[in-house]
């Protein structure tokens, strides 16, 4: 057992109370810097406006900052929420919660969505959302508990560093015989020493008597964290059911989240087995389709993808359910139990380790031309101990290769590293360093857009080459898809509100595969609709992957099939049931825009979110250099011959990678402008003061950021 | 003899997986099916040839990510 010692610095003993359909009525305000805690309350229009979930993050993130706010300043503040049907056991996918902050990554606005029980432990608790502001100059510790009644924050010395550890101990500490009622949110040491720290969020897993994990990742939110002082975030609660949430409407309720459940149990066995496989069938189906990203995003395929994929992992994994909500049916989020590492503090010792999902595989494995699947449960299991970002950890250790194997740094800047693609023990050694913030890993921590700035400046490397093959947009780290065959998914990650992750659009499969959507207006149609809709799960505490990762057998025969409509009327009558608030299916598009749009106003308020931030590099859009042209040269001539009129006879490889790259890079804009004209923003990607109006948050300060927009 | 989605289909010696989905009715848009256990997608319809007895699932995978 780990020596520790919390010491109180402040409590604040409060009066619970009840929950009204789906809301606490309140937020909690942490100062962890003076130390100060104070209850705030929920106003109606804060309900009606932003709903609750990632909309009260922004709501309240917008108080604590001002223009001028950087990540690492006392004033970021780090918010978290659960939403109005956050909480809910029957209906799949109910117990998400998002994180924002201003991130170290980007400077602007990160929001991150995830499991685990904290959300809903928190508004149980009485709060719908909980903002930590202030800056400790020692290691703090902040308990909610809701059983006791009483908020405590502490000084903590003592406690282990890596994640895992830490959330156990506290886990054990609080948990007064029930550990299933905590849930710790917590980073590690690489969240220290880098600008990619994630969040982990537990939930206690009764069959297996252990802490589970997921992470909040993207974007450095666990950077913030750690610059703030916060060690951990404790949530304690009871009991959970039907009734905790208080829903207007209990037998609606009841009745739509059985159909949901019954359809997953039914169909899931069917369709991608998430419940025994998780996210890994994607890979060989993206291997399949050229759109699992090797060697830094060069090509889309490799022939040993096969070993890194649903057969493999599915034998791997620890058979049980997986749910990191109660009731979820999908229950995707398996784990490898008693894995060895070779490396680090815990080489030779059994671990248990969460995951890997398709975007630690496809990041940390096929992307670094490794195809391991016990090396990539390795980097999955230091990635989540050290408190990193598993995509951009792998995303930057790609770029890092490819500049390695290109010649732009060598030996000498590595400190003898070899990072060649393929070199398995160069990429550990790597993942250690950043989590110490030490050796050439200590510059890999600052992220693919601080290493650009420094090979160029540093080691003399080619900073037009490194802008074309560094996968970040906005100063965030691509997640894992290739996106050069589909100028809709281009967009959906170039003009993602914080940068390109996928979990706004993921247009791939109906752009590249089905052609769906072949003008610009059906392109930005698209653009306008998903990433709305992908939005209303982050108000409402819910996840995105019961909607659309099992569809239901009549879905062809509905009008927009890509839609899932038959799910999206069942999540209407459950938003209706919880809140009372009688809603039509295109509704909740209408209260996603009115978030979505305060967020892009929101950059531009820090100086960000015009059409110049949304630009991508070449990379995501077609082949940078001849070895990539050449090795899909049938598609690229056959484009420049049929799709553009090239006459190509006696073109050199290099002459046709310029003349396709200016074809692509002129699409690339003519989306942009029929996006923004879609979104009701002007041709710079500001949005109008109409849209505000339209949106009702025309607020005087959002008219005012617009109004000196431009 | 085959099975689609858990009920019997017929079958012929040489099926590909194009001639099967040919075979259905009303609109489909299947981009990857299983055929036991494993995937098959699109690029792979045209050559690949069903086996007797195989178990095929066509998944309805359209905007997952
Ligand atoms: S679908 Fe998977 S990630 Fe989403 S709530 Fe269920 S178990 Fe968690």
């Amino acid at each position: 057992m780990t020596e520790f010692n919390l010491k109180e610095l402040k409590a604040l003993n409060y009066e619970r109370p009840e929950i009204e359909r789906g809301y606490a009525n309140q937020t909690l305000y942490v100062n962890i810097g003076e130390p100060d805690i104070a209850v705030k309350p929920v106003t109606e229009q804060m309900k009606e406006i932003f709903i609750g979930g990632k909309g009260f993050d922004l709501w309240l993130l917008w108080q604590a900052v001002t223009p001028s706010t950087r990540w690492n300043d006392p004033e970021n503040t780090v918010c978290i929420a659960s939403g109005p049907m956050g909480g809910t056991p029957s209906y799949p996918g109910s117990g998400k919660s998002i994180v924002a902050a201003i991130s170290p990554a980007t400077g602007s606005v990160m929001d991150s969505n995830v499991g685990g029980y904290f959300g809903p432990y928190l508004k149980f608790s009485g709060f719908d959302a909980l903002e930590i502001q202030g800056k400790s100059d020692q290691d703090v510790v902040v308990l909610v508990d809701g059983v006791d009644q009483c908020i405590k924050v502490f000084a903590a010395t003592g406690l282990p560093e890596d994640a895992y550890a830490l959330s156990e101990t506290l886990t054990d500490q609080f948990a007064d015989g029930n550990p299933r009622g905590i849930s710790v949110v917590s980073t590690g040491q690489g969240a220290v020493h880098t600008v990619m720290g994630c969040l982990n969020f537990t939930w206690f897993d009764s069959k297996r008597k252990r802490v589970r994990y997921k992470q909040a990742g993207r974007g450095g939110l666990g950077t913030v964290f750690a610059d703030k002082g916060i060690k951990a975030i404790v949530a304690r609660w009871g009991s959970v059911s039907l009734d905790s949430n208080k829903p207007a409407d209990k037998e609606t309720l009841r009745s739509v989240g059985k159909a949901y459940s019954k359809e997953i149990v039914g169909l899931d066995p069917k369709q991608n087995q998430m419940s025994k496989v998780g996210t890994t069938h994607l890979v060989p189906i993206m291997n399949d389709f050229d759109l699992l990203p090797t060697h830094n995003f060069k090509f889309g395929q490799h022939p040993h993808a096969g070993l890194i994929g649903k057969d493999v992992y599915k034998d791997i994994f620890d058979p049980g359910f997986d749910g990191c909500w109660m009731g979820c049916t999908v229950a995707c989020s398996h784990g490898v139990k008693d894995f060895v590492p070779l490396t680090g503090d815990y080489a030779g010792q059994k671990v248990f380790v969460d995951g890997p999902e398709y975007e630690t595989i496809a990041g940390c494995g096929s992307n670094l031309g490794v195809f391991d699947p016990y090396f990539i449960v390795e980097m999955n299991f230091y990635c989540d101990a050290y408190g990193l970002d598993t995509i951009a950890v792998g995303t930057g250790i790609a770029f890092v290769m490819e500049c390695f194997e290109m010649g732009l740094i060598n030996e000498s800047h590595t400190n003898g590293l070899d990072l060649n693609f393929g070199n398995r023990l160069g990429a550990l050694t790597l993942v250690h360093q950043m989590a110490r913030g030490e050796g050439f890993g200590k510059i890999v921590g600052q992220g693919i857009r601080g290493m650009k700035k420094v090979f160029a400046e540093a080691f003399g490397a080619d900073p037009v080459v490194m802008q074309d093959i560094g996968m970040e947009s906005k100063g965030l780290e691509f997640s894992e898809y290739m996106t050069k065959e589909s100028l809709a998914q281009q967009g959906g990650y170039g003009m993602a509100l914080k940068g390109p992750q996928h979990d706004e659009a993921w247009l791939i499969f109906l752009d590249m595969v089905h052609n769906y959507m072949p003008s610009f207006e059906e392109k930005a149609e698209a653009l306008h609709w998903f990433p709305n809709f992908r939005t209303w799960f982050s108000l409402c505490g819910l996840c995105k992957l019961p909607w659309n990762d099992i569809v239901p057998a009549d879905n062809q025969e509905e009008k927009e099939p890509a839609k899932v409509m038959k799910h999206i009327r069942w999540y209407a009558q459950y938003f209706a049931a919880v809140t009372g608030r009688k809603v039509a299916p295109e509704d909740l598009i209408t209260m996603s825009e009115a978030v979505y749009n305060f967020q892009r106003i929101f950059n531009l308020r820090l100086g960000f979110g015009r059409r110049e931030h949304d630009t991508i590099p070449y990379r995501a859009m077609g082949p940078v250099t001849v070895e990539e042209y050449e090795s899909r040269q049938e598609r690229y001539d056959g484009q420049l011959k049929e799709k553009y009129k090239v006459d190509i006879e006696g073109r050199s490889s290099e002459e046709k990678v310029g003349l396709l790259r200016q074809f692509r890079e002129e699409q690339y804009v003519k989306l942009q402008d029929a996006v923004y004209h879609r979104r009701g923003w002007s041709n710079d990607g500001v949005p109008t003061p109409e849209t505000a109006k339209r949106l009702k948050i025309d607020f005087p300060e959002v008219l005012e950021v617009l109004e000196a927009s431009g | 003899m085959i099975t689609l989605n858990g009920e019997g289909y017929s079958w012929e010696e040489g099926m590909t997986v194009t001639e099967l989905l040919n075979g259905l009715e009303g609109d489909h848009d299947y981009a990857v099916i299983r055929v036991n256990g494993k995937y098959v997608s699109k690029p792979h319809f045209d050559e690949y040839q069903i086996p007797d007895k195989a178990e095929i699932y066509l998944i309805p995978m359209v905007v997952g990510g």
